[in-house]
């Protein structure tokens, strides 16, 4: 098993301390793992992007990056970025893509109109039909979609079954000792969220 | 042990492992953390080496160099940016080299994810005639810093690790020791001016003989040690790649992966020199060699050399034939068509042209700065993305003090009939330059540290018929604006210069600086003022504003403006995040809704990442007002100032 995740959204919606806890968690289950944190603007509400690559082979080398096409699963955390960042998911690769978008001043002032969720949601369908659509997410965005995708990741591999709901809720535990309560409810709501995402329709 | 940490923490800890007994550094993206991580645990750890971040690069090298010629060990820390700054020092210490482990760690950012130039720190390594490694990944990060102290003291000379963004930051796996063990020796520095003073030029001459004799023990050393390796995947393999420091992951991960079985295989992590007897075994084994390194063709041109001396008559595919780009970072991509030019497919040749990982190819013509496309994407976007493509500028902070000082500035510009399109306002590096962002597009220059107030004069000189206004942070200022403001005093120059003073190197992670406030300095450092400063250096026309009180910060700038001389503004308030961490806030401003008209004056001008659209208004069409994040806002109070309508209203926390 190799799997390459690639993360965007903007400074402030916490996906670094996403990418920690997805990157860590395969560490502390003995992977082979390697993070790559593209944060300088994060602070000034800049464009982020995690590159997380993972593996159960010990002998596999690959860098820390991933290149474009090569991305097994993408999660997106803000519509404008994640369309941005297309080019890296492969074809037929798994996207989770999450409804939030944050508009920019100069486009608020020309009242330029900003890109839809659904807009973004047909445009991914063009490269996969594994789409796990979070249309209605809730605050902390990072911990609903470490809910989502610890629902989602033993679907799009079942090598990814480590991610289980009690072993990440314990990372989570370990790792966050602010607002612990909070984030714990938030990331099961996207936990319960993530499965009925798997439900056949 | 083995620790998940990044390649700038490697840095440190293969420090540590050396016993390190100085470091110093300047904050620059993407080198901080390897000087972040040694203070941190210097603070926290004894024994524990000296660690200070210095005013700037020059004399963090300068203060690792005093350190090694005493025989101890010391490291520098910074960007590539930083060695042109320290270049000075850097080149003269070459010719004396050193008697102490001396390392200089320079992180180069091909791909530009940071900003500044794609300088390739090789280049200027071979300049300086100084060795460089160029590690992998974070655990040869460790391993080669660690060893780089030991080059440094066989060889003599200081040794230059160079690393890249993509390793800089990359988070892995590193077997290391993870404590220190000083090594306890004596600080004896030998009286020796032949050595270390350049006096005449019989000395400097035969300190460059030197020089190049240690450069020659370098290559030797390296040799024995085995950093640079070939590795053959089975017999009468003609085709040869080599790939230099970052690439060799990706090389590996391409062989692995590809169909491309039947090479041989040289791994360079040791640069400059080249391995001569490796380069020759090499050679004698293939008859076609590819070369992939990221930036400039560095050891695609040392090769080449080698080659022509030992009369090779076979081919070298890299940068200077054309197949692969001398601009950004590499992707799988471009290393698949280098593998499969050199098998024998000439479609690698026809593709030429297909960019690196990078914003090379884009137009910025007649576009506003904010409107370029993110560096991080690729030139290859799907056209249906690119339609839907929006772009996200970088903005001051909410609650950023910066915000109130270019607001100022553009209202007094406007009250004495100008306007920052007709009147040049210089920037300077850090986060004080997004004044050229929307809403803003106060400043029009960015080159480097402390550049823009010697610019401003150029500007001044030439004659132009407006005011100048030069902006500089305080870091920055203390970093290399304070020689360009002599310099304004001296010759009598009309300049205001405009110190945005928020007491952090903030842009890098918020590391302490000369004007930090005295509690968060280290033990027995103090605060030097930078209003003492320029007090000092007989600057009189001198005011200090609070940049959220606008109505007086924007009266001292006209008042400012139209007298002559060299006026300075010390614009103050603390960082607003540093500010954040400590402080509960006790008010926030909220929008009115019923009272709000949508006609984002507040946004317009302020462009606070606090501000959004809601629709549940009552007084605008459609409905659509403005309102206030309560989780972002700080209670400065700029949006308040631009509102006609009394909408926005002071709230206390907890009401």
């Amino acid at each position: 098993m190799f799997q390459s995740i690639f993360m965007t959204g903007l400074g402030g919606q916490g996906i670094i301390t996403l990418a920690n806890l997805i990157s860590g968690h395969a560490f502390e289950n003995g992977l082979k793992a390697s993070l790559f944190n593209a944060k300088g603007m994060a602070q000034r509400g800049g464009r982020v992007t995690s590159e997380i690559r993972l593996t159960d082979d010990p002998k596999l080398d690959f860098g820390a990056r991933i290149s474009v096409g090569k991305a097994d699963i993408l999660i997106g955390m803000e519509i404008g970025e994640t369309i941005n960042s297309l080019s890296f998911l492969k074809d037929g690769g798994a996207a989770i893509l999450l409804n939030h978008g944050f508009v920019p001043t100069p486009m608020i002032l020309k009242k330029e109109p900003y890109p839809s969720f659904e807009q973004l949601t047909e445009l991914y369908s063009t490269k996969t039909n594994i789409l796990f659509t979070v249309k209605e997410p809730k605050n902390p965005y990072n911990m609903f979609l470490l809910g989502v995708f610890t629902a989602v990741a033993p679907a799009i591999d079942g090598e990814l079954s480590f991610y289980s709901k009690q072993s990440v809720e314990e990372g989570i535990t370990k790792k966050l000792k602010r607002g612990l309560e909070e984030n714990l409810q938030t990331f099961n709501g996207g936990y319960v969220y993530g499965q009925s995402l798997l439900r056949p329709v | 042990m083995k620790k998940l940490i990044i390649g700038n923490q490697a840095v440190a800890y293969g420090a540590l492992s050396a016993g390190v007994d100085v470091a110093a550094g300047y904050p620059g993206t993407p080198s901080s953390e390897a000087l972040t991580e040694l203070l941190h645990f210097s603070q926290n750890n004894d024994p524990s080496p000296y660690v200070e971040w210095s005013v700037n690069e020059k004399v963090a090298f300068e203060i690792a160099t005093g350190a090694a010629w005493t025989g101890k060990r010391a490291i520098a820390t910074m960007k590539m940016s930083g060695a042109n700054v320290a270049a000075d020092s850097i080149l003269s210490v070459a010719y004396s080299g050193t008697k102490g482990g001396l390392v200089l760690y320079i992180a180069d950012d091909p791909g530009v994810e940071a900003g500044m130039p794609e300088q390739d720190t090789r280049l200027f390594a071979q300049w300086a005639g100084l060795p460089v490694l160029e590690p992998a990944d974070p655990a040869r990060l460790y391993e080669l810093t660690r060893y780089a102290f030991e080059l440094s003291e066989k060889s003599e000379l200081p040794v230059i690790v160079r690393s890249v963004t993509s390793v800089a930051h990359a988070k892995q796996e590193v077997e290391g020791e993870y404590t220190y063990t000083p090594l306890g020796r004596k600080a004896e520095f030998e009286k020796n001016i032949f050595r270390y003073t350049k006096a005449g030029a019989a000395i400097c001459i035969a300190q460059h003989e030197a020089l190049l004799d240690r450069l020659n023990v370098v290559e030797q050393t390296v040799r024995e040690a085995g950093v640079n390796r070939i590795e053959t995947s089975g017999e009468g393999i003609r085709l040869s790649v080599v790939a230099a420091g970052a690439l060799i992951p990706y090389v590996r991960e391409a062989l692995s992966s590809g169909d491309h079985q039947n090479l041989s295989t040289l791994f360079l992590e040791s640069v400059y020199p080249l391995d001569r007897v490796l380069a020759g075994e090499m050679f004698q084994s293939a008859d076609r060699v590819l070369v992939l390194e990221e930036l400039e063709p560095f050891v695609e041109m040392q090769l080449r050399s080698e080659a022509s001396r030992l009369g090779w008559g076979g081919t070298i595919l890299g940068k200077l034939d054309g197949l692969l780009p001398r601009v950004g970072k590499y992707s799988q991509e471009v290393i698949r068509r280098g593998l499969k030019t050199l098998v024998g497919s000439q479609e690698g040749h026809a593709a030429a042209t297909h960019p690196a990982e990078t914003s090379d190819r884009y137009s910025f013509e007649g576009e506003k700065p904010a409107d370029q496309p993110p560096p991080e994407q690729p030139a290859t976007m799907p056209k249906a993305a690119a339609e839907l493509n929006v772009k996200h500028p970088i903005t001051f902070c909410a609650g950023c003090p910066h915000r109130g000082t270019f607001m100022a500035i553009n209202r007094a510009l406007k009250k004495i009939g100008l306007n920052q399109d007709n009147t040049v306002v210089t920037g300077d590096i850090g986060c004080t330059i997004l004044g050229m962002n929307p809403p803003f597009h106060t400043c029009w220059t960015e080159v480097s540290m402390g550049s823009s107030i010697g610019l401003a004069q150029g500007f001044y000189w030439a004659g132009t018929e407006n005011p100048v206004i030069a902006t500089i942070g305080d870091s920055t200022f203390f970093h290399a604006g304070i020689p360009p403001l002599v310099n304004a005093l001296q010759h009598g120059t009309d300049l205001l210069v405009v110190i945005l003073d928020n007491g952090w190197t903030s842009m890098t992670g918020f590391q302490v600086n000369p004007g930090t406030s005295e509690q968060f300095q280290a033990k027995g450092a103090r605060r030097v003022e930078i209003e003492g400063i320029v007090r000092g250096m007989g600057v009189e026309n001198l005011q200090v504003i609070g940049p959220f009180d606008q109505d007086r910060s924007v009266e001292s700038i006209v008042q400012a403006l139209q007298q002559e001389g060299v006026k300075v503004i010390i614009s103050q308030a603390e960082c607003a995040l540093t500010a954040a961490r400590r402080q509960e806030r006790t008010l926030i401003y909220r929008i009115d809704s019923e009272k709000c008209t949508f006609c984002r004056s507040c946004l317009r001008e302020t462009g606070c990442p606090a501000l959004y659209v809601t629709a549940d208004g009552k007084k605008s069409k459609h409905g659509q007002v403005m309102a206030i994040d309560p989780e972002l806002c700080t209670g400065c109070g700029l949006c308040y100032t631009c509102c006609k309508f009394d909408a926005i209203h002071e709230k206390k926390i907890g009401e």
